[in-house]
């Protein structure tokens, strides 16, 4: 019938929404709510490219996946060019094991990148963090082929900065602050489509690090006297 | 067993190192062919004091001859091609080959400028014979396409007079080669003009007659020099030679013969260098991440650049495609003399290795990795967090050599902390509101580093979670981040 297609789809020049979306591996984030709009979680192996203010839970929001990683495999988990010291006792707390954790302070930019480029085709590194505030697209191909190479996830985190294009990676997040957690917005998704922002809560996981929202069903008393006949 | 030395001696490095000439392998009654030759220019190498030192094979067709002056020489053929004599040129040249015979012999000594010496006798049980070695040696020099002359030797200085005096005999016959050296004229030896002279005048002119003459007479009218020299000769005497040990590093610098203006024409000549490199990697079963080039161009500033592999490369082949892709971007200001190559870290090759449950993989170890970043980025970029027990926010965690934690059980476990911490407490300048707190920390006055704080858990107006500390004159300082 459609025997155009058929030949195209056997030349493997024609690829359908559907075919693409299972073939990704996922892990789980940690947090159902982000695992539900992901389908699955993050990807096991790639770039993802996020985009968020420091210090609103990015960390929080994406560490609890490598931990589960960590405890999966002896690989390492790099973090490369973050912006202050990162603090082992909090490290050990969310369950890392310290001896599989490397940290590089790179001197530029450029360094950073080449560094981020050797820990993902190692092979050894199961995660590489990347702090870098411009990355372009050759580059993010770069890494993107490289982590496929050493069966690694890169996260390169930015600072809020509008990019008019897109890069190739498998997934891209823009973080905002949330009281009850942090807001989310998928602009890119390998075999997937963009979404709503969302929130993720944190309640659970972080008490102590977020805010119980007013309920919008408790309304206050109205001030005035009630007529007493 | 007697010692037996050889000796090569080259009489045209410089001229040799120039990638244009291919001078074939000394062969003495060489009739040229006038048609071959018309496709080379003539070309002498010019020394200041001795005029031309080096020449090739089409000038040497024109009629010029070694010493003959440049006005003589420029007068016999209008087209000739001359080049200062660079004593450096020669050094690298004598180098080079002494590194490709390192790996077949292993005592080279630099003997002289244009000449190495080999020990040969103790290599004769490995290679089955003096001639056995000789056929290996050949081939180790024939791509080089270097002129040279040899000879052997009972000692050093023998087999460098007969190489000298282009004997071009391998033997391991005491009488042969000491035939061979009592026919040798004065004129060869390292024996002063004066000296020469001086045994001339008394009907002294070749070895033979020299020898003959007592050490005892001798040392009546000369002085200690020449009886060293003639018992070195003789081997009466013990003579200590410095054997050469190659350097562990590549470098190599050859002198273009034309200026090179286009870029796409540097790929030549450093493709000549570029496959030293590979036999140098190759025969180390090493790879290099990083070419250093340097180009050195004419009343101009040198050009400097860096062409790098991620994977470690050894092959010319891949190396120029690399340079090349370098070399298009590149905007040369003046016409390329020269070139240099540095290749300073190597490392060994380690062969891909497979899990066969996991497919294919990355190759390198954990180990590895890190004495990769190391050579880059310097010592002192890679850490690992460690924890340390201390109250003190600043000195429980810390960082140390990458991947030398040594985990210990924490004592105190802390409650919530910061992802990030400051390198130094900041004052707080900004308006934030408390969520939790505070956490009391006082402690430290036993080590003269007091530490009174109360700790809160912050928002800032951009919604970012921060850990902010009082002190107790009521100064607010911010800490930590809670990424």
């Amino acid at each position: 019938m459609n025997s155009t297609i058929d030949q195209l789809k056997n030349k493997r020049l024609l690829w359908q929404a559907s075919q693409v979306s299972g073939a990704h591996k996922t892990l789980s984030s940690g947090f159902d709510s982000l695992d539900a709009y992901l389908e699955g979680g993050l990807p096991e192996q790639g770039v993802v490219d996020i985009s968020s203010p420091i210090g609103i839970g990015e960390l929080r929001l994406l560490l609890p996946s490598f931990v589960l990683r960590q405890q999966n495999s002896q690989k390492l988990l790099v973090f490369i060019g973050a912006p202050a010291r990162l603090n082992a006792p909090m490290l050990v707390k969310m369950g890392f094991e310290l001896s599989r954790i490397l940290i590089i302070e790179p001197k530029n930019a450029k360094e950073a990148l080449w560094s981020t480029e050797q820990c993902l085709k190692s092979g050894c590194c199961d995660g590489v963090f990347l702090w870098h505030q411009g990355l372009e697209v050759h580059q993010a191909k770069r890494l993107q082929f490289a982590a496929e190479t050493g069966e690694a996830l890169s996260v390169v985190l930015r600072q809020q900065q509008p990019i008019s294009f897109s890069l190739p990676v498998a997934l891209a997040l823009e973080l905002a602050p949330c009281p009850e957690g942090i807001k989310v917005t998928v602009t890119k998704r390998k075999g997937g489509s963009h979404s709503q922002p969302f929130t993720v809560n944190m309640a659970q996981a972080w008490p102590s690090l977020t805010r119980q929202p007013k309920s919008s069903n408790i309304v206050p008393l109205p001030r005035f006297h009630s007529l007493t006949g | 067993m007697q010692p037996l030395w050889l000796y090569l001696h080259f009489p045209n490095l410089q001229l040799d190192s120039y990638h244009t000439l291919g001078p074939s392998r000394a062969r003495p009654n060489e009739q040229l062919e006038p048609a071959q030759d018309g496709l080379e220019t003539p070309v002498v190498i010019l020394d200041m004091q001795h005029g031309i030192v080096q020449l090739n094979q089409a000038a040497r067709f024109a009629g010029i001859k070694p010493y003959m002056s440049l006005g003589t020489a420029a007068a016999l053929h209008g087209g000739l091609q001359v080049v200062p004599f660079n004593p450096e040129i020669e050094k690298q040249q004598l180098s080079m080959i002494a590194h490709r015979l390192y790996m077949v012999v292993c005592d080279i000594c630099f003997f002289s400028e244009q000449g190495l010496l080999l020990r040969v006798d103790n290599m004769l049980r490995l290679y089955g014979g003096l001639l056995q070695l000789w056929n290996i040696i050949q081939t180790q020099l024939a791509p080089l396409n270097v002129e040279f002359s040899f000879a052997t030797g009972s000692s050093p200085l023998a087999a460098k007079l007969l190489a000298l005096k282009k004997w071009d005999h391998i033997t391991d016959d005491p009488k042969l080669m000491k035939q061979a050296l009592k026919q040798v004229d004065l004129t060869f030896t390292e024996l002063s003009q004066k000296d020469i002279t001086k045994l001339n005048s008394v009907g002294v002119s070749t070895v033979e007659q020299l020898f003959a003459i007592p050490f005892s007479d001798l040392h009546k009218r000369f002085d200690t020099q020449v009886i060293t020299y003639l018992g070195q000769l003789r081997g009466d005497f013990k003579h200590p030679v410095d054997f050469f040990h190659p350097a562990q590093r590549f470098e190599q610098y050859i002198e273009l013969l034309y200026e090179i203006e286009r870029s796409d024409l540097l790929l030549q000549p450093l493709h000549k260098v570029l496959s030293n490199l590979e036999n140098f990697l190759l025969l180390r079963d090493e790879l290099t991440q990083e070419l250093g080039i340097t180009l050195y161009q004419r009343d101009k500033e040198n050009i400097e650049f860096v062409v790098g592999a991620q994977q470690g490369e050894y092959r010319a082949k891949d190396w120029l495609g690399l340079l090349a892709l370098k070399l298009d971007n590149l905007i040369l200001n003046a016409p390329i003399v020269a070139l240099q190559l540095n290749v300073k870290n190597t490392f060994v090759r380690s062969p891909d290795k497979h899990d066969l449950f996991l497919g294919k993989q990355g190759a390198i170890s954990r180990l590895q990795l890190i004495s990769l970043l190391q050579a880059k980025l310097g010592d002192d970029a890679l850490f690992s967090p460690m924890t340390v027990n201390d109250y003190r926010p600043e000195r429980a965690s810390q960082y140390c050599c990458a991947l030398t934690v040594n985990e210990q059980n924490p004592i105190y476990r802390p409650p919530l902390r910061p992802s990030f911490l400051l390198p130094e407490p900041s004052l707080l300048t900004q308006h934030v509101s408390i969520v939790h707190g505070p956490e009391r920390i006082s402690t430290g006055w036993w080590d003269h580093h007091p530490v009174v704080r109360d700790y809160f858990i912050a928002t800032s107006e951009q919604g970012q979670w921060i850990w902010v500390f009082k002190t107790p004159d009521n100064k607010w300082f911010l800490q930590g981040i809670f990424s």
